[in-house]
């Protein structure tokens, strides 16, 4: 009796993990879906891309139109993802410097502006970027930096959540590693980056991957600073490229996209659990 | 006897000197952060409020001080509440649609032991995908003619006019962003349930609660930090979105995804008004805290373990 009952249940709980399984199998594969077929179309010939998901033949033509053809009709592709890198990269070195020595002062230092700081940073997270959008235009347009890598750059050199992450990690390490080494005669940038630095790999590799994934994926800031085609950065040349006269090369916007997506793409599959760890983070922060 | 005559404070003294003393380095350390923020942070803030008040058409030098203004005409343009119309049309639908599909997402993957690292991966890859690069994707697929409307055609003889029919646009582009966020919601969710003890399932269903009922009256209100983290981030979200509807729609058809920011945008580096466009950043800004703080009162509520 009793047997008949035990087994009945534990045959509900396999099907009930199996219909998870499936679930999740699916909903993966729905998931990727656009992925693949992103990567699909910018290898198939245009006739093929609204009508069929497997191509008949594989073709590179589109790849070629934006990477050789594209210096040719102004729309240089490949110099656009270098610059991408290049701005996305100055860019996040500054926040994560300049957010560990800030860290470093407000979790491990004494000094009489620290709680005003501190609680300043904690203002400036809650802030609406809207509000700077247009009077930081302003500025840089005063500046004389419109059409420039520096104006494109001089918008994220610092970051208030990363500076309270770090923060908040420093506090928890133990002071008798700090005092060892300045017994051994160490200053303070010695001690930030041969001590706090390899003990924070976490929350150093959070802070470096998040902000180097929104600066690469920056639009509306790099749009509205950049008018000069050598100097826009990948989003903003596949956006113009494709609600201007290209309008019609799905093939080549396709293949754009692609070039824009492969590296976060890649970033995110070797350094998955910091990105895991970091969400998990910003939704307790929350 | 000298020293007596400190005596009053004398414990202290010390500790309190030390900490009198100007720490340099301290200083030193947080001085790029703080200048950097006071003339790319603070100053902007200020102007920003300043040109609200101001009539300006950025080119020229003539500024004129119009008082309230800016906020005048920002109430009477339909625009701006056709702005608030879609922003709340697209939180309808994308808040529960998301918190749904991720609170699912989690309690499913709370419950495998394996692949559970490629599922995971799955489902936030679409997080990490840029903006430009995924609206450029959805144009394509969902347009009249796309793959998907190929394939509904074939299958029930009708094409669904995603971006351009002004009633479904902008639940269209709800659906892209929900796609986007399911994971990172998702892990948010699972962090949460894996929070909640076990005992507290295993007591319930002894005491005889099935699982509609465990999950009425124990997943759901322990879940309530998560819930809230969940509704604020969607909350905020729905007003900044902004490149889905300049790629996709350009804001149409008939301003039926004319987001406030692509209504700032226009106003501001299309028709230069910069101190119409810096009243509407600054009422949508409120907008936004206001309803911030709604969601919040709504759905926050002690939880202790």
């Amino acid at each position: 009796m009793m047997g008949t009952w035990l087994r009945r249940r534990r045959n509900q709980r396999h099907l009930l993990e199996i219909t998870i399984y499936v679930l999740l199998t699916v909903g993966a594969l729905f998931w990727l879906f656009p992925f693949i077929w992103m990567f699909l179309a910018s290898i198939k010939p245009t006739e093929e891309i609204y009508t069929r998901f497997w191509p008949t033949r594989l073709t590179f033509e589109h790849y070629q139109l934006i990477l050789r053809g594209g210096v040719a009709l102004q729309r240089p592709f490949l110099r656009a993802f270098f610059n991408t890198l290049f701005v996305a990269s100055v860019e996040t070195a500054s926040i994560v410097f300049i957010a560990a020595i800030t860290g470093y002062a407000l979790g491990r230092l004494e000094f009489r502006a620290r709680d005003l700081l501190s609680n300043a940073i904690l203002y400036q997270m809650i802030f609406p970027g809207i509000l700077f959008l247009i009077p930081t235009f302003l500025l840089v347009l005063r500046l004389n930096l419109i059409n420039t890598y520096a104006g494109m750059i001089i918008r994220f050199l610092t970051d208030a959540t990363g500076v309270f992450l770090f923060t908040q990690f420093f506090k928890t390490i133990p002071q008798d590693l700090i005092d060892a080494a300045r017994i051994d005669g160490a200053g303070e940038m010695t001690i930030i980056w041969r001590i706090m630095i390899p003990l924070s790999t976490s929350v150093t590799a959070f802070v470096a991957l998040f902000n180097f994934m929104a600066r690469w994926d920056e639009f509306l800031w790099n749009l509205i600073v950049v008018r000069d085609y050598n100097l826009m950065t990948l989003p903003v040349l596949l956006a113009v490229f494709t609600k201007g006269e290209y309008g019609n090369y799905p093939g080549a916007q396709m293949a754009a996209a692609t070039i824009l997506t492969l590296p976060i793409l890649l970033l995110f599959m070797l350094f998955r659990r910091y990105f895991q760890e970091g969400i998990v983070t910003s939704g307790l922060k929350g | 006897m000298t020293t007596s005559v400190s005596a009053p404070g004398q414990p202290s003294t010390a500790p309190a000197k030390r900490r009198r003393r100007i720490n340099w380095i301290a200083y030193i350390l947080v001085s790029p952060y703080v200048i950097y923020n006071l003339v790319f942070w603070v100053y902007p803030f200020i102007w920003g409020l300043i040109i609200a008040f101001q009539k300006w058409n950025i080119v020229s030098p003539k500024k004129e001080w119009v008082g309230l203004g800016n906020f005048i005409l920002v109430v009477s343009d339909p625009q701006f509440w056709n702005a608030l119309w879609v922003t709340f049309k697209f939180w309808i639908f994308f808040l529960p649609a998301v918190a749904a599909a991720s609170l699912l997402l989690a309690m499913m993957l709370q419950r495998v032991s394996h692949f559970r690292g490629f599922y995971i991966a799955a489902f936030l890859a679409s997080y990490t995908m840029a903006g430009v690069a995924y609206s450029v994707v959805f144009l394509l697929l969902l347009s009249g003619n796309g793959l998907i409307n190929t394939w509904i055609w074939k299958l029930f003889h009708v094409r669904i006019p995603w971006f351009t029919d002004p009633r479904l646009a902008m639940v269209s582009i709800a659906l892209v962003v929900v796609w986007k966020f399911v994971g990172y919601y998702g892990l948010i969710f699972l962090a949460g349930l894996n929070a909640i003890p076990r005992e507290l399932y295993d007591a319930a269903a002894v005491d005889g609660a099935n699982a509609w009922q465990r999950f009425r009256y124990i997943t759901i209100p322990l879940l309530n930090p998560s819930f809230t983290v969940v509704f604020v981030f969607a909350t905020i979200l729905s007003y900044g979105i902004f490149t889905e509807p300049y790629l996709i729609t350009g804001g149409g058809p008939l301003g039926s995804t004319q987001t406030f920011m692509l209504l700032i945008y226009q106003k501001t580096f299309e028709n230069l008004e910069a101190g119409l466009g810096s009243a509407m950043a600054i009422s949508m800004a409120a907008l936004s805290f206001a309803s911030t703080a709604v969601v919040r009162r709504l759905i926050e509520r002690e939880v202790a373990l």
